[in-house]
């Protein structure tokens, strides 16, 4: 057991370095010098070589690696040229929002999957079972900005039920104290109830347009491990001693088919935070994903190196306990 | 379906009937029709694809507007009988886009499903035959790649390569590629254990022999059913890099891209040109989704996934 962590863990960190430096090495190939981004196009040959030192562009690749990796190890994320602004400095205004929005997204699609899996299989409705299958699919093959967009339409345009674009919270509510960063825990925190049921409003149609594909995968693999599960001698053995169709669910079908579901959640989860660079679009949520995309737009590679390092922390960390997780609650993959 | 038909014979109950080739052509519409009406689904998602394709390839042909051609005095139509699916704000027709955007988005997303099965396959089946030193290499890089959120990588290759559906393409390719090569590679691994190649061994057959004839056949079937499951990914994606503006670039009528330009109208009452597009791709995606479902249960009669 604790050998198999260790080695997960160190299988982690080569899985990030390796992305870091395919990061690098990538961003460095590309045609377009970023020394030149920072003179502009008309400075002169000496200006770009001068600007070209002072970033270390002319040292050779593995010391420009190192030195990067180093740095950022240390809190110097780079200088988005671009911006202005320090990387690190972005990342903790930016950041906040795009991992609260990913949690909720996450929240919505987990919840909405186990009520509608279990809807599916409990009586066997066909009815229900088609419907729910269907809701899979479509959540599978919309896009998610396309969905954004959809729900803005009814929701914001017609129906005036939520909030539209562009804002975390109404101008005319001052927002809590930052603690975390994420509005509805501050809001919390701070015991300011009315902030936080409007942070919720503001989250809800973003949180459902992130959260649909993510939630069609879920619901589709819990529905099908809980027929497998169902299936199992185990569950005639329950039933016959006459345990209840609600318990035999509850405490015995649903656990065991939670596992794969679990697996699965996690990779979702991790890449939520990098999915929602379009949702985020959308919504003009003052998240990282609009300055992403802007930045891959033009070519400023800190704020994308960074960037990527950071999703592949979450991922590969996030499955790493996900990993660890499973081993401690499914006593077969200990052995 | 069963795996061992071949055009020659033909299953009538438990007596096979041997069949020439015109009677077996002749009874093809029949059996089509038995197959699709024990299996409405597969009905459905096979008659949405049929349609779109046949709006992409026909569509240009057929109906009278062209997909660029601006007209101001219909700018912002709602969808009538002349335009079925309403004007854009400089009086482009939706229908004739959309129709275009069928194409670019089918013909893309297939060339990059190919494309992607093909390296992906390889690197997997390369992976999985010599194990050892390459197999670690080869699946180290697949790990980092996946560690990457797909979308920026695909973004940040479209840009490195300077833009346009070509790159696009290549990029969305990119990340498609681990999928592809991590389970090739485990079906190869597990392939590699059964008894058939046991004996091919011993009858004498060299390393290369087995690989082509007995190794890849096997994992066709697996290839084939990623890749319909990663050609809704694909031209999901597609329309993403569209929507970013890469990619396809204007006035071209991708998808992704008409999506953008609803984009700015769809709060102002013209939710008509955002929502075609929308609508394509998800039956486009859907489709094939359930398509790629029924092709893994005629490939795997043991039914380990039919319940999925």
């Amino acid at each position: 057991m604790a050998r198999a962590v260790v080695s997960r863990i160190i299988g982690a960190v080569i899985a990030v370095f390796g992305a870091s430096l395919i990061a690098f090495l990538f961003l460095r190939v590309l045609p377009g010098n970023p020394a030149r981004l920072v003179v502009g196009p008309l400075a002169s040959e000496e200006a770009l070589q001068a600007q070209m030192e002072k970033m270390g562009l002319h040292l050779p690749l593995p010391v420009q690696y190192w030195r990067y990796i180093a740095d950022f190890l240390q809190g110097d994320w780079g200088f988005s040229y671009g911006a202005g602004q320090p990387v690190l400095v972005q990342f903790q205004d930016r950041l906040p929002a795009s991992l609260e929005l990913g949690i909720y997204a996450f929240i919505f699609a987990f919840l909405a999957a186990v009520v509608l899996a279990l809807a599916a299989t409990y009586k066997r409705n066909p009815l229900v079972d088609g419907t729910v299958r269907t809701l899979s699919i479509f959540g599978m093959g919309m896009p998610p900005f396309w969905l954004a967009l959809l729900l803005l339409v009814v929701f914001y345009e017609y129906l005036g039920l939520f909030p539209g674009p562009g804002l975390q919270l109404s101008r005319s509510t001052t927002p809590p104290p930052v603690v975390t960063g994420l509005i509805t825990v501050d809001s919390l925190i701070a015991g300011d109830i009315h902030a936080f049921g409007e942070a919720l409003s503001y989250l809800v149609l973003p949180s459902i347009a992130l959260g649909m594909l993510p939630f069609g995968y879920l619901v589709r693999l819990l529905r099908a491990n809980l027929l497998d599960v169902t299936h199992e001698p185990f569950i005639v053995v329950v039933r016959s001693k006459g345990i209840g169709l609600w318990r035999t669910f509850s405490r015995h079908a649903l656990p065991n088919a939670f596992l794969p579901t679990l697996t699965a959640s996690g990779m979702i989860f991790a890449q939520l935070l990098g999915g929602s660079v379009l949702v985020e679009k959308v919504f003009n949520w003052p998240g990282i994903g609009a300055l992403v995309v802007d930045s891959i737009l033009r070519k400023d590679f800190a704020v994308v190196q960074a960037f990527i390092i950071v999703s592949a922390v979450l991922y590969v960390s996030i499955n790493a306990v996900v990993d660890t997780l499973y081993g401690i609650i499914d006593p077969r993959v200990r052995g | 379906m069963n795996p061992s038909d071949s055009p020659s014979s033909v299953e009538t109950g438990d007596r096979r009937q041997h069949i020439g080739p015109t009677q077996y052509i002749l009874q093809w519409p029949g059996r089509t029709a038995i197959l699709l009406k024990a299996n409405p689904d597969l009905a459905i998602s096979a008659g949405i694809l049929v349609i779109l394709a046949s709006l992409a390839v026909f569509g240009p042909l057929v109906w009278p507007y062209d997909p660029l051609a601006i007209s101001l005095r219909e700018t912002l139509q709602p969808p009538s009988l002349a335009h079925p699916m309403g004007t854009d704000h400089i009086g482009r027709d939706i229908f004739a886009r959309f129709n275009l955007g069928a194409l670019i988005s089918l013909s893309v997303g297939a060339t990059v499903v190919i494309t992607g099965a093909i390296v992906g396959g390889a690197i997997g089946l390369i992976s999985g035959v010599s194990g050892g030193m390459v197999d670690n290499v080869l699946m180290r890089s697949m790990d980092a790649i996946l560690a990457f959120p797909p979308l920026i990588l695909a973004m940040a290759v479209t840009v490195g390569l300077g833009g346009g559906l070509e790159t696009a393409a290549l990029g969305i390719m990119l990340t498609s590629v681990p999928y592809y090569a991590r389970l090739i590679r485990s079906d190869v691994l597990r392939i590699r254990k059964l008894p058939f190649i046991e004996s091919a061994v011993a009858a004498g057959a060299g390393p290369v022999r087995i690989i082509v004839r007995h190794i890849i056949p096997h994992t066709i079937s697996t290839l084939l059913v990623q890749a319909a499951a990663l050609f809704g990914y694909s031209v999901l994606s597609l329309a993403a890099l569209g929507f970013v503006g890469l990619g396809t670039q204007v006035p071209t009528p991708e998808w992704g891209v008409m999506i953008t330009e609803g984009l700015q109208y769809a709060l102002t009452g013209q939710w008509w040109i955002g929502v075609f597009p929308g609508l394509g791709l998800l039956a486009a995606v859907a489709a094939t989704s359930i398509l790629a479902d029924k092709i893994r249960d005629f490939l795997d009669p043991r039914g380990q996934y039919s319940r999925l």
